[in-house]
């Protein structure tokens, strides 16, 4: 665990006041608050903890009302006078399922700090902790970078124990296992590590806490950042670590052998090893027939492909090598750049940048005024620059297109952006040579490259036979009985695929 | 027994069987479809198979030899080899960092003049091809299990081109002109056969992966099923391309830029071939780029050394500024390579791999084996 302050080695004390003070002066914040009360026979108790992230309604009933009831000395004297049995019957009489004690200070300051709320009674030298906290969370609403027209709708947020239910809530088994780190020097954030018992790779899953543990860290705001520190090629435009915003999803990694990770504030969880081919994947796929399926993967295969290569090819195609285009077409294009002040790559620049702009701003921008901005962008900006003759009709065609393609994957908008651009800067000054050059350096430089000792252009290379069932192709289920070799889990059988008729007749 | 530490490779620098089949079915035959078909059909006209055949019975001759001498133990076959020779084998090593050199002349000196033909109707700057060196000398930086995979991916990269390329040049190919056999005297084809010496000698291509392969039973049929394999697809190309250029195809260089360029349908869709042709010039890419890699990996074995990136840089600086110099006497030297040179492709290519046929194991050894 990595906190800012010095760990407070001393513990408790049996005097109240003490303690208060204690705390006072290591939590001088004005939203550290505490509530002093009495037990019937006038022993002194008091609850510490942060305004805002407690059930005060709930801390009260089950902690503060039973204990003012409490006559704590009598009872106490007539069961021997001991101070261990002042500690039980404060225990037994807050009626709170989730108490526990602590005799460290710094362990006291480190469950307010999270939410919980510390009780403490003269003349007991141990803290009570009762879980009470709440903290404001969203609802669980399906996310918005990640809709599906079939299948489970529900979304990972913002609460790190919300996230962890909603996975229970899919793999009830006692083989799930979370183990909880705390990452930031100042935000302490939870990072749960989950993965299956006995499924899961356990190499991959001590490899993921021992690199968590050694992060050095002020504050952890996302999830991103813990897949950032885990990558191993820091520099790389390919991700290195899967995301996901729903737990459907997450669980079915979690199931296929991979290692999850929940981050405490992020409503993305991320997971390891990570294969490329996940990127294609839809979580739809799996609920609709595998020949459309099917047909979908092509489809965003083939989509990446225009999103990324057509705007370069154009270009290159102008510049360099003509007769890649049709003569129809090219005398089409031929007329309409006949007059243009730009250059075909600068033209393609200009419009690819215009599309950027425009779509950043459409993010960030109120929803009502979005409309209008389409307006703009769409007819002020395209028609307008086309009538005065800035730009090209083609280059807009083709901009427009590259930008819908691209965004039938939606988890590799980022990358495909950023090679978009790459791809653009090659062709203009290398033509298709640059275009067949860089596509050759980008295929090995992604097959020598590995996410927790897996190979991210796997199963296509290394080739994997066995696991190529659910990459493009998508099999049927009955055929996804075992999990992905590439995975490297210790239990391959996922099911028992169901005998054909025939089968169960011969036997 | 040598000292492990200055010559043994690096750890997880794996590859495997069915990987280096892959290399010798999609990746070696990649350059024999570029310059070679125009060459042989000068020398032999409609016998442009016979003397591949019989070069590819000569490689195949040699690959066994390599595969029996692999065959016979567990252990690496380089492994063996520095038991066996203890530091000399680095004088070997050596030997052939600089012949995997030789060897990337003619293939570099070709690609340049492809990429010029191919990639561009208008006049490239004189320095377009120097940034392919960026990528060779990258290449050059990753270990023997980047070919290893690179070889898994060569199985798209490769098949899906070829096979379109063929399935286009064949509407208009004429296996006719094939025909008369035998037609030229076997003087010509005794010279077609020493002139293509340079693209032939390509079994020795694969010593290098097969030295650092932990043999596996059954993995000598796949390596040379897959050498058959590229041998045949190789036999197919030469074939249809002489099917459909005949008497011109002598002029026709850079064999499958053009093969489909006659496709009806082109005319309507546009040059869609070039896409096919461009997809396997990423092999042939890789395939330039990997006899450069040897010589890198070979040095950085004699140094004991992982750290490749300078040894890299270096020789792919050399072969830049060679190419860069040398592009002006292309046909001068072209044709010293393949009148004077070939005895240095012999010597390397055939010979020295056969001797491995005589590289003894223990007994111990053999039992286990």
């Amino acid at each position: 665990m990595t906190k800012t302050h010095t760990p407070f080695v001393d513990t408790l004390q049996s005097s109240l006041q003490k303690n208060l003070q204690t705390l006072k002066k290591l939590l001088p914040s004005e939203d550290i608050l505490t509530y002093e009360f009495q037990t019937q026979d006038k022993v002194d108790c008091a609850l510490v903890y942060a305004d805002g992230m407690v059930n005060k309604e709930l801390l009260g009933a089950l902690v503060a009302r039973p204990i003012s009831a409490l006559e704590l000395k009598q009872k106490t004297k007539n069961e021997g006078g001991r101070v261990a049995t002042s500690e039980k019957l404060v225990k037994t009489t807050a009626r709170f399922p989730e108490l526990k004690t602590v005799e460290n200070i710094d362990d006291a300051l480190a469950e307010i700090l999270d939410g919980n709320t510390l009780l403490i009674v003269d003349g007991i030298k141990t803290g009570f902790i009762a879980g009470a906290k709440l903290l404001p969370v969203r609802a669980v609403i399906e996310p918005p970078t990640d809709i599906a027209v079939k299948g489970p709708r529900e979304g990972f947020i913002e609460d790190v124990k919300t996230n962890m239910a909603l996975v229970r809530k899919r793999l009830k088994t006692p083989d799930l296992r979370f183990e909880t780190l705390r990452v930031g020097k100042r935000s302490d954030t939870a990072v749960a590590i989950c993965w299956l018992e006995g499924t899961s790779n356990p190499k991959i899953k001590e490899q993921v806490a021992q690199k968590i543990q050694s992060m050095n860290i002020d504050n952890v705001p996302d999830s991103s950042y813990i897949a950032a520190m885990l990558a191993p090629r820091k520099h790389s435009v390919f991700r290195c670590v899967g995301n996901t915003e729903k737990p459907d999803i997450f669980a079915a990694k979690i199931a296929e052998g991979r290692v999850g990770i929940l981050v405490d504030g992020s409503p993305i969880a991320l997971t390891v090893p990570f294969l490329l081919t996940e990127d294609f994947q839809s979580s739809e796929d799996y609920f609709i027939s595998p020949f459309m399926a099917t047909i979908f993967r092509f489809m965003r295969f083939f989509a990446l492909f225009v999103a990324i290569l057509l705007p370069a090819f154009y270009v290159s195609a102008q510049l360099f090598k003509m007769q890649i285009l049709p003569l129809g077409l090219m005398l089409t294009i031929a007329s309409s750049v006949r007059e243009l002040p730009l250059s075909p790559s600068l033209e393609m620049f200009v419009v690819l940048l215009l599309l950027e702009i425009l779509k950043e701003a459409s993010i960030r921008m109120p929803k009502y005024v979005g409309m209008s901005l389409s307006v703009v962008g769409a007819l002020v900006l395209g028609e307008t620059a086309v009538s005065a003759g800035f730009l090209s009709t083609p280059a807009i065609i083709i901009v427009a297109l590259s930008g819908i393609c691209l965004y039938t994957v939606p988890d590799f908008v980022e990358t495909g952006s950023i090679l978009r651009w790459i791809y653009l800067i090659v062709a203009g000054g290398l033509g298709p040579f640059g275009i067949v050059l860089l596509s050759a350096f980008l295929l090995y430089y992604l097959i020598s490259s590995d996410s927790f000792g897996t190979p991210i252009l796997a199963p296509f290379s290394p080739l994997i036979r066995h696991d190529l069932r659910d990459t493009v192709i998508k099999e049927g289920i009955e055929r996804l009985a075992e999990r992905p070799l590439v995975i490297g889990s210790p239990n391959r059988t996922r099911f028992t695929a169901q005998k054909k008729q025939g089968e169960e007749e011969n036997d | 027994m040598t000292d492990k530490t200055f010559l043994s490779a690096p750890e997880n620098d794996g590859i495997l069987g069915r990987q280096i089949c892959f290399f010798a079915a999609f990746v070696l035959p990649v350059y024999k479809l570029l310059e070679l078909p125009s060459v042989l059909s000068r020398f032999v006209g409609g016998d442009i198979l016979l003397p591949a055949l019989l070069q590819y019975i000569l490689q195949t001759g040699v690959l066994l030899a390599i595969l029996f001498a692999a065959s016979r133990s567990e252990k690496p076959l380089f492994e063996r080899l520095e038991e066996k020779f203890g530091k000399w084998t680095i004088a070997l090593y050596i030997l052939y960092a600089i012949y995997f050199l030789f060897t990337a002349v003619l293939p570099l000196l070709d690609i340049e003049k492809f990429v010029y033909a191919a990639f561009y109707d208008t006049a490239p700057t004189l320095f377009s091809f120097a940034f392919f060196f960026f990528f060779s000398a990258f290449v050059g930086t990753r270990g023997i299990k980047a070919i290893g995979r690179f070889s898994d991916l060569s199985l798209l990269l490769f098949v899906v081109p070829f096979a379109a390329l063929i399935v286009m040049s064949l509407v208009e190919a004429d296996a006719s002109n094939l025909l008369p056999i035998f037609e030229r005297r076997f003087e010509h084809t005794v010279s077609a056969i020493t002139y293509t010496t340079p693209h032939f000698s390509d079994a020795v291509l694969l010593l290098p992966l097969i030295g650092n392969l932990r043999y596996k039973k059954g993995d000598a049929t796949k390596i040379a099923c897959g050498y058959g394999l590229g041998a045949v697809l190789s036999m197919v190309f030469l074939g249809v391309f002489y099917s459909l250029y005949s008497t011109i195809a002598p002029r026709e260089h850079y064999a499958f830029a053009k093969i489909a360029q006659y496709f009806p349908a082109l005319t309507v869709i546009g040059r869609i071939d070039l896409l096919f042709v461009y997809m396997l010039s990423i092999v042939l890419f890789f395939y330039a780029a990997t006899p450069l890699h040897y010589a890198v990996d070979l040095t950085a074995r004699c140094l004991g050394t992982k750290r490749r990136v300078w040894f890299a840089a270096g020789l792919n600086i050399a072969a830049f500024i060679f190419v860069f110099f040398c592009n002006k006497y292309y046909d001068a030297l072209y044709a010293f390579f393949g009148n004077y040179l070939y005895p240095v492709f012999w010597a390397f290519a055939i010979v020295l791999p056969l001797l491995l046929l005589f590289l003894k194991n223990k007994k111990k050894e053999l039992n286990n084996a």
